[in-house]
């Protein structure tokens, strides 16, 4: 039985004002009461193809076309009286309004008097959250809860407005396992009551737990639609990267004694002063990756900033080859060997404003090759210094005069870690290194850490990828609320344990 | 020295752009007031560039103004929005004047203008490093503070005893030589000159410029990069505070015809406001407020012909000079013309 699809998109292609051809003509469409996944690598196109389909982007050619009647929509709002909502991946709540208001925002009734009936409202969302099996607490301030229950709001907000086709945009990104599987229930129970999902992903395990249908994208141009019954994620792979891509990792066993960094008993406070690390302590050696794993905002951050100098350190102590650098300034720990690829590649990593040349130099200017007399900088041994690294590290570049905003994720990412590397450190820091970065980038950077480890560095890696911490570490580390859960080896565990410790839950073995 | 010409071509063409511009709407306010806008820009770019005097008027009027748009320029370029250039003119033209008339050079008057120029900018660069105070705040009200003191200062302390409406004079031996006989055009007008290219120099030829520029982009950058921000906010004051009491000094001591400063401050009040425009115009990059600097000096000195020859008030001048600075410091608006037209 072929049934009539519900959205259909044809031809559509969107160029940027900068000139960016972000689709090329794609064909997109759904059926009714699916889950469709979207597939694809950073930049293919998803996220820009949704943002065209519930009117947050309009596109620069091409026809949508929802139950076979033609649409144009010139807001979200438009798009929402034609049933199609959209969460995004970067939630738009209002922190500090309580779940109920962050729900009927902008449907609140436009009088200038007009009473908000509250009544009513909690009445359709109980029945939204008794139909679909779940309680959230709509009566505090968002910002006071954990993400998956915002992201449930988010869905809520959406399904609030009534729409027929629910799109989720990366919906998994900040999840741990176990919210990860209480979305997908949420997900089956809607599939159920006819509702229509599309769900962007470029996680293959999850697109094939939980799609009927998938079509993926590369380059802003379509691969194909397939029954995701009929696949298997070793074709989706090939799809996506438009090679056979397995990441293909090497690590020899290698034994480690030496310790290169020693944390002794850290406590660090967050921005809002709440403690975020409460007394870690842990020891990197020489020859290792130590791998630190967990749901993003438990403390990683403030974790990284204070061995990096970055952020005060409430107690304890940081010691590099012995010396104690505790509260030292970047500058002076950069000068001792160590080497920073920060999470934030774009507002902390690189100013996107400034020349690959410019960049590369980065936490390294002060140095005797770039000096010159009365303070002058010399740009002939910057250029140098540029071309040689962006060569040795195949970080693709209009020019090295060329402004770093002009690079791709991958590569602004992989001329960060060419910088870093060329530091010729003792010990990385290595904070989310392959985030956003296309498959190809992301397989160079994983490997380049493995050599820096086979050459004796002593690296220290925090990622939100799961398995980019399994693949890469020696040891790892999982956090969960300022702590350790527990250090194993990735060898000996399942992912499954892991996933209970980072919901906080110690592993007993 | 090697200068990027792509990087300069399209600013350039915007800042033309925005000159016309604001140049056909001053040319409407004029008609609608009741003047030939015709005849008041002949009258105006002839007083200005017509002959070799009015040459000299148009880089005499750029002199002072260059430099103060260095301060705003400079500040732009490393993350401050410094508007106390003003305040600090003040202050550079007294210390030129007290200097020179205690050793009657014009180095020592030079230097006078450079330690006041530092000494008030200081002000606003502890606030901002210890204190947390948002440097606009703090100029804008420092302005009316140097203001006034520098007022009760020439009227008590250093009034000139023949003529109280103005104060000592810079002596002979310090003042710049006049590169054309008959006009205000002196060789201070070199010395703007070459802070501008001492400016564009710091910025992108040493490494404390690189760490001022990095840090004005991105401070986050900056501190990971091992820049430490707070001195790079303050190196940024000192070198703001140079220009702007630079402008005063060589106001006094390259400026004829009257050396001195003219009662309630005339000769010298106002260059800091107008520095923010030309620097605006010039992108503040010093080596466009070098030429921005000149336009608006055209301005000034054609004022004086339009207003004699057009008859049109000197605050009329002042309008178009206003149009042109919003029409530059608006660059959404090109963005948005580019968009319409395109369609």
């Amino acid at each position: 039985m072929e049934e009539a699809p519900i959205i259909e998109m044809k031809g559509i292609i969107k160029i940027y004002p900068d000139g960016t051809k972000a689709l090329k003509g794609v064909d997109f469409s759904v059926k009714q009461g699916e889950i469709h996944g979207l597939l694809g690598e950073n930049g293919a196109g998803k996220t820009t193809l949704m943002k065209i389909l519930s009117g947050m982007l309009h596109p620069t050619d091409g026809k949508i076309f929802v139950n076979n009647n033609e649409v144009r929509f010139k807001t979200p709002a438009d798009a929402l009286a034609n049933g199609i909502g959209m969460v995004h991946q970067h939630f738009t709540l209002v922190d500090v309004f309580d779940g109920l208001h962050n729900i009927i925002l902008g449907m609140e009734g436009h009088g200038l008097f007009s009473k908000i009936d509250v009544e009513k409202a909690m009445g359709k969302l109980q029945k939204l959250m008794d139909d679909l099996n779940f309680q959230v607490p709509l009566d505090v301030p968002v910002e006071t809860l954990p993400v998956g229950v915002q992201q449930r709001i988010e869905i809520l907000k959406t399904l609030y407005r009534d729409v027929d086709v629910l799109i989720l945009d990366e919906p998994t990104a900040v999840l741990t396992p176990i919210e990860v599987k209480e979305l997908f229930d949420v997900l089956k129970k809607l599939k159920s009551q006819g509702k229509t999902i599309i769900f962007i992903s470029h996680k293959l395990k999850e697109v094939m737990e939980i799609t009927d249908r998938v079509t993926v994208l590369r380059k802003g141009e379509l691969i194909g639609t397939v029954n995701t019954n009929e696949t298997s994620p070793k074709e989706l792979a090939k799809m996506m990267v438009g090679r056979e891509v397995v990441l293909r990792i090497e690590k020899p066993p290698k034994e480690a004694e030496t310790p290169v960094l020693q944390v002794q008993d850290l406590w660090v406070k967050g921005d809002r002063s709440q403690d975020a690390v409460k007394g870690l302590t842990f020891e990197v050696k020489a020859g290792e990756i130590f791998g630190i794993a967990g749901v993003e905002g438990n403390g990683q951050t403030e974790l990284i900033e204070a061995i990096s100098g970055l952020r005060k350190i409430e107690k304890g102590k940081v010691i590099l080859n012995g010396k104690n650098i505790t509260g030292r300034p970047p500058k002076e720990l950069y000068d001792l060997g160590v080497a920073h690829i920060p999470e934030d590649r774009i507002h902390m990593g690189l100013v996107a404003e400034m020349s690959v040349t410019e960049n590369s130099i980065l936490g390294l200017h002060w140095r005797e090759t770039f000096r010159g007399p009365i303070g002058m900088l010399r740009w002939n041994k910057a250029k140098e210094h540029a071309a040689k690294i962006v060569k040795d590290f195949e970080v693709l570049v209009p020019s090295i005069e060329a402004p770093v905003k002009s690079l791709s994720g991958g590569n602004q990412q992989k001329l960060i870690v060419a910088r870093e590397v060329s530091k010729q450190p003792e010990f990385i820091i290595a904070s989310q290194p392959t985030r956003g970065v296309d498959v190809a980038s992301t397989e160079y950077i994983r490997n380049y850490l493995i050599k820096l480890r086979n050459e004796n560095k002593a690296v220290l890696l925090v990622s939100a990828d799961l398995d980019e911490v399994l693949q890469l570490s020696d040891r790892m580390a999982i956090m969960y609320e300022g702590k350790f859960v527990g250090i194993v080896k990735p060898e000996e565990v399942t992912e499954e344990q892991i996933g209970l410790m980072m919901g906080g839950i110690k592993h007993e073995s | 020295m090697k200068v990027d010409i792509k990087g300069f071509t399209k600013p350039l063409i915007e800042s033309l752009i925005a000159v016309i511009i604001g140049i056909l709407i001053g040319a409407i306010i004029l008609a609608f007031s009741g003047y030939n806008p015709v005849e008041a820009y002949s009258a105006l770019f002839d007083g200005a560039l017509g002959s070799k005097y009015g040459w000299a008027m148009t880089l005499s009027a750029a002199t002072p103004i260059m430099l103060t748009a260095l301060t705003f320029g400079l500040g732009a370029k490393t993350g401050l929005f410094n508007i106390g250039g003003e305040g600090t003119v003040y202050f550079g033209a007294i210390a030129a004047l007290i200097l020179t008339n205690i050793w009657g050079n014009i180095l020592m008057g030079l230097l006078g203008g450079i330690i006041a120029g530092i000494a008030w900018m200081a002000i606003p660069a502890f606030l901002k490093v210890f204190r947390g105070v948002n440097e606009v705040v703090s100029t804008i009200m420092l302005n009316w503070v140097a203001y006034f003191l520098a007022l009760y200062i020439i009227i008590q302390k250093i009034p000139n005893p023949e003529d109280p409406n103005k104060t000592i004079a810079i002596p002979l031996s310090a003042r710049f030589p006049i590169i054309i006989k008959g006009t205000e055009l002196s060789w201070a007008f070199a010395i703007s000159v070459i802070a501008a290219l001492v400016a564009y120099y710091t910025l992108w030829h040493t490494t404390l410029g690189y760490e001022l520029r990095v840090s004005g982009y991105n401070e986050r950058a900056a501190r990971y990069a091992g820049i430490n921000p707070k001195k790079a906010v303050i190196w940024s004051f000192i070198l703001g505070g140079i220009m702007s009491g630079l402008a005063g000094a060589i106001e006094m001591m390259g400026r004829p015809p009257s050396y001195a400063i003219s009662q309630g401050m005339a000769n010298i009040y106002g260059y800091g406001f107008d520095g923010i425009g030309v620097s605006l115009v010039g992108r503040n990059h010093p080596l466009g407020i070098i030429f921005s600097g000149i336009f608006f000096g055209m301005l000034k000195a054609g004022a004086t012909a339009m207003q004699i020859e057009a008859g049109v008030p000197l605050e009329m001048v002042r309008v178009v000079q206003g149009i042109i600075v919003v029409t530059v410091a608006i660059p959404g608006l090109l963005d948005l013309l580019k968009r319409v037209v395109r369609k």
